[in-house]
């Protein structure tokens, strides 16, 4: 039988686990042992086809694997393990890179090192991140493509219109994006007809990522640009939070007399599923005037039971994303690279990681538009962004390379926009009021 | 004083004179082009109504009674009347010189004084400031109130180039403002004024003047385009408690002054004081890059529409401005100041810097705006000096008068104003307590005329 069939690439990041896992593979394939009717290698030339050359193979092969964890066919596990692990590499093509990927899930998945493997990549992103290489990235992505900018600009518009007229801005960012939302914010104030407000700005960090560092020499630089624009600004950063949950009034310096504005970015996914009422409710207690939700459409929650059917949907959304990565970036682009390996860490964490058990605040579990809007009727009512938004967004995705579309809201009971790639709708903005 | 708005008696009429003689009867002198929103005093005032105001056929065939948007064309159409020949000739009444005001009430330009000389001037400024904007750039989404002020971006937009200070240059705007925030040549700026400077004055002040610049140079003053020269205090200059602000743009300010009108930010905006002469400008900059007359200008200019009255200006009080010697890079943006604790001004300061604004009065741009109070603004910074700044936003805040501003901003605004955390200015408060409150005119009491309204601006 054999023991050893993997030489995974990916080599500073599987070596403390090989010895270990191979060895928990094998105690796992005996211990199945008894109850398999077949070996391992009559297995292989049943039911398990030869990898094509043609593409879309990737597909296939990791769905045959996730399909083969949740039975807990070991023998199949180990073989299309194996075949994966030939065919995959991080710098190949889509294909190659999202086996490669998704490759890393479905080990940890079958060897039930997800939280470590998790803890591992996390640690290893957070040693490459630095302030410089963090605004790089973000400020090319945000120039290649449209993914976090229609949010910025959807979520812009909403906030411009809501407070209008009002003099002093509370606004709590609650987002992954580096404050590279809020100069276009800034020059907008500064450019109204009327009295320029006193904006305070309070930025939650919930990053796993250690970005104190980070976030410092953000603040530093958004104030400088505040006086540039001639904005009265305040700018704060709270970090060290476990969860969204821990936020409280005065926790966040809410006055009484502000117009407040909650804007979150690829932020709601980050809270675990069962709390995410709770925390809608906490934002809704400090009556904003506006509520900015941008989140990308996907649904890894209400699946999460079912491996097969969340793995399913996660190979679909990242196949999209690496997809679109790869027509907006440049082909040997590091920037890519590098937002491609976080991306792994993300599934990582949704498919190998049982949610709970890790550092509360990462979980990655995405919900589409329609479920989000649900939730969030609770506690707010939907608002739609206006003509003058909608013109900005559109003449927003002109810039881009073509590809990118605008989805309307389909019936009364849809709220918020979504952009779209090739006609699938990959992020959700959307606007909410009390 | 104003007369009465013009009624219509009937759409077809057009005007309803009132004559007013703002100033004495010089004898009819040769022509020459006012500066905007400083009438010729003998002029005749003329107040439309909006609708007037907006009607496209002013001028009326007496024979036809078809209406034109020009006189030149309503003569052109008279010809085809085949007049006879007495008739041919118009009326002899030379018309006097005209004059019109702005019939929004709030408007600066509402007030005869500062009425606007050309009637195609005062359409567009009404539908600019006080119009709905129903013009959309395709492009980028930009609004206008006024066709030719859409067409000219048009052509335009997207053809423009914006250029950050380390070199990069975009085609987009909203790349171009993002990038600028995060860019590393915003510190740089700080680094290389500081070493550059070449301040003479002994100011020590911090003046943190934003400039913008327009693409175009006669755009709508609210349209700014990212300019920027980032604002910068160095950190080893002491604020020096003399003279400094004051005499800093006294100083310069008496070195004449040219009308930025004439500098036209184009698409690069680079350093250096580009202001387009409508759009405003702001304070004052105590860089060597700018010329001294630019900031003086810009100083009068709170707003960012540039021009406030003469009044209003003389009976504000506003907070001196420091300026830091080591360099600050001052980059008049229309509202922005950071206003610095001035300690004392000797007199002479004072009078010089009283002649300074009326002469900057007088050049204002033909954009109305907010009182120039307005535009101040300060900046409270997050660190411990939080407190600091909510005290001074205090005053603000409540609708109270200036004097409580002065004397606040006074204690306060050394505390308020720093570039970075570790960087202390020194407080000027030792001396903020000193007493009377000092406008920057450096007189004294402050004389409370601004509504609260234009505190708001402020916060």
């Amino acid at each position: 039988m054999d023991t050893v069939l993997f030489t995974p690439k990916e080599a500073p990041l599987f070596n403390s686990n090989q010895q270990r896992n191979v060895k928990e593979a094998m105690e796992m394939q005996s211990i199945n042992q008894p109850q398999n009717s077949h070996t391992s290698t009559s297995i292989s030339s049943d039911s398990i086809e030869l990898p094509s050359a043609s593409g879309k193979w990737a597909p296939r092969l990791l769905m045959e694997c996730a399909r083969a964890i949740s039975e807990n066919d070991s023998g199949k596990i180990h073989l299309l393990l194996w075949r994966l692990n030939e065919l995959a590499s991080p710098y190949g093509d889509c294909d190659q890179k999202l086996a490669s990927y998704f490759l890393q899930a479905l080990f940890c998945k079958a060897t039930d090192s997800g939280q470590r493997c998790y803890e591992t990549l996390t640690a290893v992103a957070e040693k490459r991140h630095s302030f410089d290489s963090a605004r790089k990235l973000i400020l090319k992505f945000q120039e290649v493509s449209p993914w976090m900018t229609f949010g910025h600009v959807a979520s812009n518009g909403a906030i411009l219109e809501a407070l209008e007229g009002e003099t002093k801005l509370h606004i709590i960012d609650i987002s992954n994006t580096l404050c590279t939302q809020w100069p276009i914010l800034l020059e907008a104030l500064a450019t109204r007809n009327d009295e320029t407000p006193h904006l305070k700005l309070t930025v939650v960090d919930t990053a796993s990522t250690v970005r104190s560092v980070v976030m410092n020499e953000v603040g530093q630089r958004m104030q400088k640009f505040a006086r540039l624009m001639g904005v009265p600004f305040e700018f704060n950063v709270i970090s060290g939070l476990n969860h969204l949950g821990e936020l409280t009034k005065e926790g966040l310096g809410v006055q009484e007399d502000e117009a407040i504005a909650v804007n979150f970015i690829g932020a709601l996914r980050k809270v675990e599923v069962e709390e995410r009422g709770v925390v809608i409710r906490m934002f809704q207690s400090l009556r904003p005037r506006v509520v900015t939700v941008v989140e990308e459409e996907a649904d890894f929650s209400s699946s999460r039971d079912d491996f097969v059917k969340c793995f399913e949907e996660c190979l679909k959304f990242y196949t999209l994303y690496f997809q679109m990565l790869e027509e907006s970036f440049y082909p040997t682009s590091n920037d890519r690279l590098t937002l491609e390996r976080e991306c792994s860490r993300n599934i990582v964490r949704v498919l190998a990681c049982d949610d709970g058990n890790g550092t509360e605040g990462d979980s990655e579990r995405r919900e589409r538009g329609t479920q989000w809007s649900e939730r969030l009727k609770e506690a707010f009512s939907p608002v739609g962004f206006s003509d003058d938004v909608m013109d900005d967004v559109k003449s927003l995705l002109k810039r881009y390379r073509a590809g990118w579309g605008l989805l309307l809201p389909q019936g009364d009971h849809e709220s918020g926009i979504h952009l779209t790639w090739k006609e699938e709708p990959l992020v959700w903005a959307s606007a909410w009021k009390p | 004083m104003l007369e009465k708005m013009a009624e219509e008696a009937h759409p077809n009429i057009l005007i309803d004179e009132s004559t007013i003689r703002p100033g004495s009867n010089p004898p009819v002198a040769k022509k020459k082009r006012n500066l905007p929103g400083t009438p010729d005093p003998e002029a005749e005032v003329i107040a439309l109504s909006p609708k007037t105001l907006m009607a496209t056929n002013r001028f009326l065939c007496e024979i036809c009674g078809k209406g034109f948007q020009r006189d030149q064309n309503l003569q052109l159409h008279r010809r085809g009347h085949n007049l006879p020949w007495k008739l041919k000739q118009r009326t002899s009444k030379e018309p006097r010189k005209r004059v019109y005001v702005c019939p929004e009430k709030a408007c600066v330009h509402h007030h005869p004084s500062r009425a606007l000389g050309d009637l195609t001037g005062i359409k567009k400024h009404f539908c600019r400031k006080h119009g709905e904007k129903k013009w959309k750039c395709e492009k980028c989404s930009k609004r206008y109130a006024v066709q030719s002020d859409w067409k000219a971006h048009s052509k335009t937009c997207g053809t423009r180039e914006y250029k950050c200070d380390c070199g990069t240059v975009f085609s987009r705007r909203d790349s171009f403002v993002t990038h600028r925030a995060f860019c590393d040549a915003l510190a740089e700026e700080t680094a290389r004024v500081k070493a550059v400077s070449n301040m003479n004055t002994s100011v020590v002040g911090n003046i943190n003047c934003h400039f913008m610049g327009t693409p175009q140079g006669n755009s709508i003053p609210q349209n700014f385009p990212s300019i920027f020269k980032p604002i910068s205090s160095s950190e080893d200059t002491m604020i020096n408690p003399t003279t400094r602000g004051l005499s800093l743009w006294i100083g310069h300010g008496s070195q004449g002054q040219e009308t930025m009108v004439n500098n036209n930010l184009q698409g690069i905006h680079q350093l250096g004081p580009l202001c387009s002469g409508e759009t405003f400008a702001d304070p004052l900059v105590s860089c060597s890059n700018m010329s001294p007359s630019d900031y003086h200008q810009n100083w009068v200019f709170g707003t960012k529409l540039s021009s406030s009255n003469a009044e209003e200006l003389t009976s504000t009080s506003l907070p001196l401005i420091d300026v830091k010697e080591a360099g600050t890079q001052l980059l008049s943006i229309p509202s922005l100041y950071e206003t610095q604790h001035q300690s004392n001004q000797t007199p002479s300061a004072n009078m010089s810097a009283t002649a300074l604004l009326q002469k900057a009065a007088q050049i204002g741009s033909t954009s109305t705006d907010p009182p120039f109070l307005g535009s101040f603004r300060f900046k409270c910074n997050n660190d411990s000096r939080v407190q600091d700044g909510n005290k001074l936003c205090g005053p603000y805040g409540s609708n109270s008068i200036l004097s409580n501003l002065g004397k606040d901003a006074e204690k306060t605004a050394g505390d308020l104003f720093q570039i970075h955390p570790a960087k202390r200015r020194h407080a000027e408060n030792e001396d903020g307590a000193g007493g009377e409150t000092r406008d920057f005119l450096g007189v004294g009491t402050v004389q409370p005329i601004c509504h609260p309204s234009s505190f708001n601006g402020w916060i």
